[in-house]
């Protein structure tokens, strides 16, 4: 594990930075859905906020919360 | 991945690039803010700052969330995580942001529990694996990201996690905004507005800085092509004489906003009276605090903590760059005393800052800027 972003790297997290995501997966009862970038990295991710998304759809991710759905609806 | 690649095409961005040159007109100078540090970064990466007129300047603003964190809440962080035996979270800048003595990743050298996490949900995870243990997460952020403190927040409570709280440190943009624009050395032309706060909070409430202070806004996503096409945005609307918000962003920004984050934000933050802004001072009503309701699981409640102010160091001119006054390079220390491996200033440590995009990504546009 490396702390702290290496120079030139873009934080994912801290700053007004999101990351498109697919989701491939929906835990409705737990409100969590587990997502894959463009990479393929796969990440769960909380949709209480966009929900009702079902898998395919493509999802705006900040911090682990999806907060937008990308793309019209 | 659709979204991206169709948002990084060469030859459209010539064709935005030739918009803009026909958008302005010669002999005016433009100053054009862009408010976010993503923006900031993508304008660097992406080197958008070549494909412009030499009469279009781009600003940074204060849309950086580790940048504007003073040095006294940053000492307070690890004085918590010092002093209490706890596990202290945090996202991966903030452990580089340096206190008056020293920085969160010291503290973890000299044997605090510090740990790097990518979302609060990965702290409450923490707490649950380490119930022996206090579980505290140092939530920063502007809109964009306070939902996600917020939710884990209301999942703690619904889990009935007790051994997890949040030194909150969460702040709100439309505050400095405003307090940039009555700075009577600002002068700016317009806006790119901040695409992903706006996802939470919307298009509309940018609408003040049209209808009070007379200058254009469009809310703009991050592609390279969504900058251009903001910016031949803002110099049409100063062509044809009008003063509006635009949305460039709306394949994903909905001008009301989320409104469901709204409401969890309404329920578990509440405005502080001020806050402090590093470099702008105190500007009232800018930050976030846990609600009542939510006291329980606020760790300023629940540990001691110190809460002295600090003043900047001396040499530092972040203020002078998150108000726009001054290019990164026309710092005293920028690129000597402060870099990114051993940043003086909050705008060199966090990759989204304006110095340290600039000393990344910059230096050819500084050449430029010289010649």
């Amino acid at each position: 594990m490396t702390f702290g972003c290496p120079p030139g790297a873009h934080c994912v997290t801290c700053g007004d930075d999101a990351t498109p995501m697919r989701v491939v997966r929906v835990d409705e009862e737990r409100g969590l859905a587990l997502c894959a970038d463009a990479d393929g990295t796969r990440r769960t991710v909380e949709i209480e906020l966009v929900a009702p998304v079902a898998g395919g759809d493509e999802v705006l991710v900040h911090a682990g919360v999806a907060l937008a759905r990308s793309g019209p609806a | 991945m659709r979204f991206v690649d169709e948002f990084r095409d060469a030859e459209l961005a010539g064709a935005l690039a030739g918009e803009i040159l026909a958008a302005v007109e010669p002999g005016h100078h433009y100053k054009v803010m862009e408010v976010c540090g993503g923006h900031t970064h993508s304008i660097y990466k992406y080197a958008i700052d070549d494909l412009l007129p030499e009469n279009v300047e781009l600003v940074h603003g204060p849309g950086c969330p580790v940048c504007v964190i003073p040095m006294g809440r940053v000492d307070d962080a690890i004085a918590l995580a010092c002093d209490n035996d706890v596990l202290f979270t945090c996202f991966g800048d903030m452990l580089r942001v340096p206190g008056s003595d020293g920085t969160l990743l010291d503290a973890k050298a000299r044997g605090a529990d510090v740990r790097m996490v990518y979302s609060p949900l990965d702290a409450l995870r923490l707490a649950k694996a380490n119930p022996e243990r206090e579980v505290v997460f140092l939530a920063i952020g502007f809109e964009t990201t306070a939902p996600s403190t917020a939710l884990t927040l209301k999942r703690a409570r619904l889990e009935g996690v007790a051994n997890f709280s949040c030194l909150c440190n969460h702040v709100t943009i439309l505050p400095p905004l405003r307090a940039l624009l009555d700075s009577p050395d600002l002068r700016l032309d317009g806006f790119i507005g901040p695409g992903h706060v706006a996802t939470v909070v919307g298009a509309r409430p940018f609408e003040f800085i049209p209808a009070h202070y007379g200058k254009p806004l469009v809310v703009s996503g991050f592609e390279p092509l969504d900058i251009l096409q903001s910016l031949v945005m803002i110099l049409r609307q100063l062509q044809d004489g009008r003063c509006e918000v635009e949305n460039q962003y709306s394949r994903v920004v909905p001008y009301e906003g989320n409104l469901r984050a709204l409401e969890v934000l309404a329920e578990v933050f509440t405005l502080r009276p001020h806050f402090e802004w590093r470099g702008l001072g105190f500007i009232s009503q800018s930050a976030l605090r846990l609600s009542d309701a939510y006291a329980d699981l606020d760790a300023e409640q629940r540990f001691a903590v110190p809460g002295v102010r600090v003043a900047d160091p001396k040499a530092c001119q972040c203020g002078e760059v998150l108000k726009g006054v001054i290019k990164p390079w026309e710092c005293k220390v920028f690129g000597t005393a402060c870099t990114p491996e051993h940043a003086i200033g909050t705008c060199m440590v966090s990759p989204e800052g304006a110095c340290a995009a600039y000393y990344n990504y910059g230096r050819l546009a500084r050449e430029r800027e010289l010649v």
